[in-house]
């Protein structure tokens, strides 16, 4: 059994080749919008312009964090608008806007993603429910209870604000540099650490590439599933805190549009959809990619129709681009 | 999208006999376990309907009540059933929502005038559904990409277009249409569920539809026995897309005016409905019909929670929790089939 373990092992440090190709392109996609929009509109590519988009592409990566964990073993998570609201309502009206209770907030906030994401896992790991159905019905739940539980957010303590340490982490600058960018270098950093160099990690890729196989090798499949849709929760969670700590206060629908740019960013990041395939520095690059068009896009002053048909034909052609090559291995 | 997870569990969610008795294109006495489930939700919906009416209001309720429950649920019908023929071949198309935003602006902007030229767009609007499924088609069969990447790029596209067309809420209906498309006052939209019926018991039995089934059962398999996997998917989802305009000229009628966004909603609902109708999202098993049922029953839930007194707001978790309830349902009908085939 044990050799069985390090063949498995050792195929994954093979394929680790082919992972970072996928990151290779991913970054040079995201290099090449930013040369093309400084070359069309001066000033795009200026450390100002560059920091902006940064800023908003670490919320991008914060759910495709979480969106590339449950995608890398073939499954889907729906659920992250409404976790990501959830997580964000619930910060708010636990701390009621007040520093000396920002930590049983945070804890209220990401522990909530990661219930929801332990039901989830259950559910697809034990129950045998598919992952679109389980967390599709996941979010209804929680949108539900959100506009429930608040009222459609007019209860009393939903007025009330992130409080001021949260903001800080998010808008603040330390050196110059966002915090907020710290922060989401340190997550890349842990989770480039926990995807290439952990044997969770190995494990991850192992059930990604053929559950049957994993299973017989002595992995525990089921628990490695649910432990990355609670994953998944944590990071839309982290988004709903993010996105909070940027805006000030939570809004109903806030995570609307992060459930397609998270899938988006994992997708153009090189991460097959199928599993087994992928590193969350492709999702970064992939962020970043997204985030670049549609900032690109604004500068050209192009109406809101025509940004949203050129980002639908840019992502075709990327995932035309890598078409082949996701055939070919 | 395939069954990802293909850990000893997501074999068990298999029922073997509906597996085989559709890929011999075997025709079967009784619709297969997980339809039959579709239509007892369906049946168990519609019975807490008339039970909280009854409790609210003293009376069963009326034809009336059932004409205007059918034609709210008419937009979601065809659009799960336009969804359905993309699952039964293993597909997703989250570009319903586009499609359906698009065919609803062009609706709301040309039903409105002669009706020589009212006719003509009553056809046209659907062809345009048609054509931007078929465009989808091409880019799954000929570009060889997952269905859900596919859809998640053109639902983006379509949703520009839609805005092109109609920036903003607006558009009218003359009262014609509406008179036409939904009439609470007579049974029309029995009637055009009746027809999609017709549409759908003719459908599968033509060598198209067992086809679809093929493909969605075992496409290696059906390529190998010469069936033209790429052809098949363009029709299927060209048909999705004529589905998704028929679904936006009810959601115009009944409504009178367009909304760019018109189309968001039905993305997750009609996958929902075709769940709940018992079509497996791995594809070749199920039928439309089952998720003509599963539409009625997440429209009808609503009228439920109305009439029992919930908070509006609520509505979601409901829908949301109805959707588990109802695959779960299916696995543990499943699970005791097997166990009495197992012993017997």
């Amino acid at each position: 059994m044990t050799d069985t373990v390090r063949r498995a092992a050792t195929g994954g440090w093979s394929r680790l080749g082919g992972n970072a190709r996928r990151v290779v392109y991913a970054f040079a996609g995201a290099v090449a919008i930013v040369v093309v929009g400084a070359l069309v509109h001066p000033g795009f590519a200026s450390w100002a312009s560059l920091r902006g988009m940064l800023v908003l592409a670490s919320f991008t990566g914060l759910v495709a964090a979480g969106q590339m964990f449950v995608v890398l073993v073939g499954g889907i998570d729906l659920s992250m608008p409404w976790v990501l609201n959830a997580a964000a309502i619930l910060l708010t009206t636990t701390t009621l806007g007040q520093d000396s209770r920002t930590l049983w907030g945070l804890a209220v906030a990401l522990g909530a993603g990661l219930a929801v994401g332990l039901a989830n896992g259950l559910g697809v790991a034990w129950l045998g429910v598919s992952p679109v159905v389980m967390t599709l019905g996941m979010n209804g739940v929680l949108e539900g209870l959100s506009l429930g539980l608040s009222s459609g957010l007019t209860c009393g303590s939903c007025s009330s604000s992130a409080p001021p340490s949260v903001r800080a982490a998010v808008t603040g600058y330390l050196g110059g540099i966002p915090v907020d960018l710290l922060v989401w270098a340190g997550v890349a950093a842990l989770l480039s650490v926990l995807l290439s160099l952990s044997t969770f990690g190995r494990r991850v890729y192992a059930v990604g590439n053929n559950p049957r196989a994993a299973f017989l090798a002595g992995i525990s499949v089921r628990g490695v599933t649910v432990v990355l849709y609670m994953l998944s929760g944590l990071f839309a969670a982290l988004a709903g805190v993010a996105l909070v700590g940027y805006g000030g206060q939570p809004s109903l629908g806030l995570g609307d549009p992060y459930l397609f740019q998270s899938i988006a960013a994992v997708v153009v990041g090189g991460i097959s959809i199928l599993g087994g395939r992928g590193h969350y520095l492709g999702a970064v690059a992939g962020s970043v990619t997204l985030v670049a068009i549609v900032t690109l896009l604004q500068a050209e002053r192009v109406p809101e129709y025509g940004r949203s048909i050129i980002y639908g034909l840019v992502i075709l052609a990327i995932l035309l681009a890598y078409g082949r090559e996701q055939r070919d291995d | 999208m395939a069954d990802p997870m293909a850990d000893p569990m997501a074999d068990q969610a298999v029922d073997p006999t509906a597996h085989r008795g559709a890929r011999t294109g075997r025709r079967r006495q009784l619709p297969a376990p997980h339809t039959l489930l579709g239509y007892a939700v369906l049946a168990g919906t519609v019975a807490a309907y008339a039970g909280f009416y009854r409790h609210q209001l003293q009376h069963f309720p009326t034809p009336y009540d059932y004409t205007s429950v059918i034609d709210a649920a008419l937009p979601l019908v065809f659009a799960a059933i336009g969804q359905s023929l993309v699952v039964l071949t293993g597909g997703i198309d989250l570009s319903v929502g586009g499609i359906m935003s698009l065919c609803v602006g062009l609706a709301a902007l040309h039903l409105d005038g002669g009706p020589g030229g009212v006719a003509g767009w009553l056809v046209v609007v659907p062809l345009v559904g048609a054509v931007a499924g078929a465009v989808n088609g091409v880019l799954v069969a000929r570009g060889r990409l997952a269905p859900i990447l596919v859809t998640l790029a053109t639902l983006s596209v379509y949703d520009g277009l839609a805005l092109k067309v109609l920036p903003e809420p607006g558009g009218s209906v003359s009262a014609r249409v509406t008179e036409v498309l939904a009439n609470p006052n007579a049974p029309v939209g029995l009637a055009y569920v009746a027809l999609a019926v017709a549409a759908w018991w003719v459908l599968r039995r033509t060598r198209f539809g067992m086809n679809v089934y093929a493909l969605g059962s075992d496409e290696a398999a059906a390529r190998a026995v010469g069936v033209p996997v790429d052809r098949v998917k363009v029709c299927v989802y060209a048909a999705a897309g004529l589905c998704y305009g028929l679904a936006a000229l009810f959601y115009t009628a009944t409504t009178t005016s367009g909304d760019p966004n018109a189309g968001n909603s039905y993305i997750l609902t009609s996958i929902a409905a075709v769940v709940i109708g018992g079509i497996a999202l791995a594809g070749g098993r199920g039928s439309a019909m089952g998720a003509v049922a599963g539409a009625f029953a997440l429209t009808l839930v609503v009228d439920v929670l109305f009439f029992a007194g919930i908070d509006q707001q609520y509505e979601a978790f409901f829908q949301g929790l109805f959707l588990i309830v109802a695959v779960l349902l299916g696995s543990a009908v499943t699970l005791l089939a097997r166990r009495r085939k197992g012993t017997s």
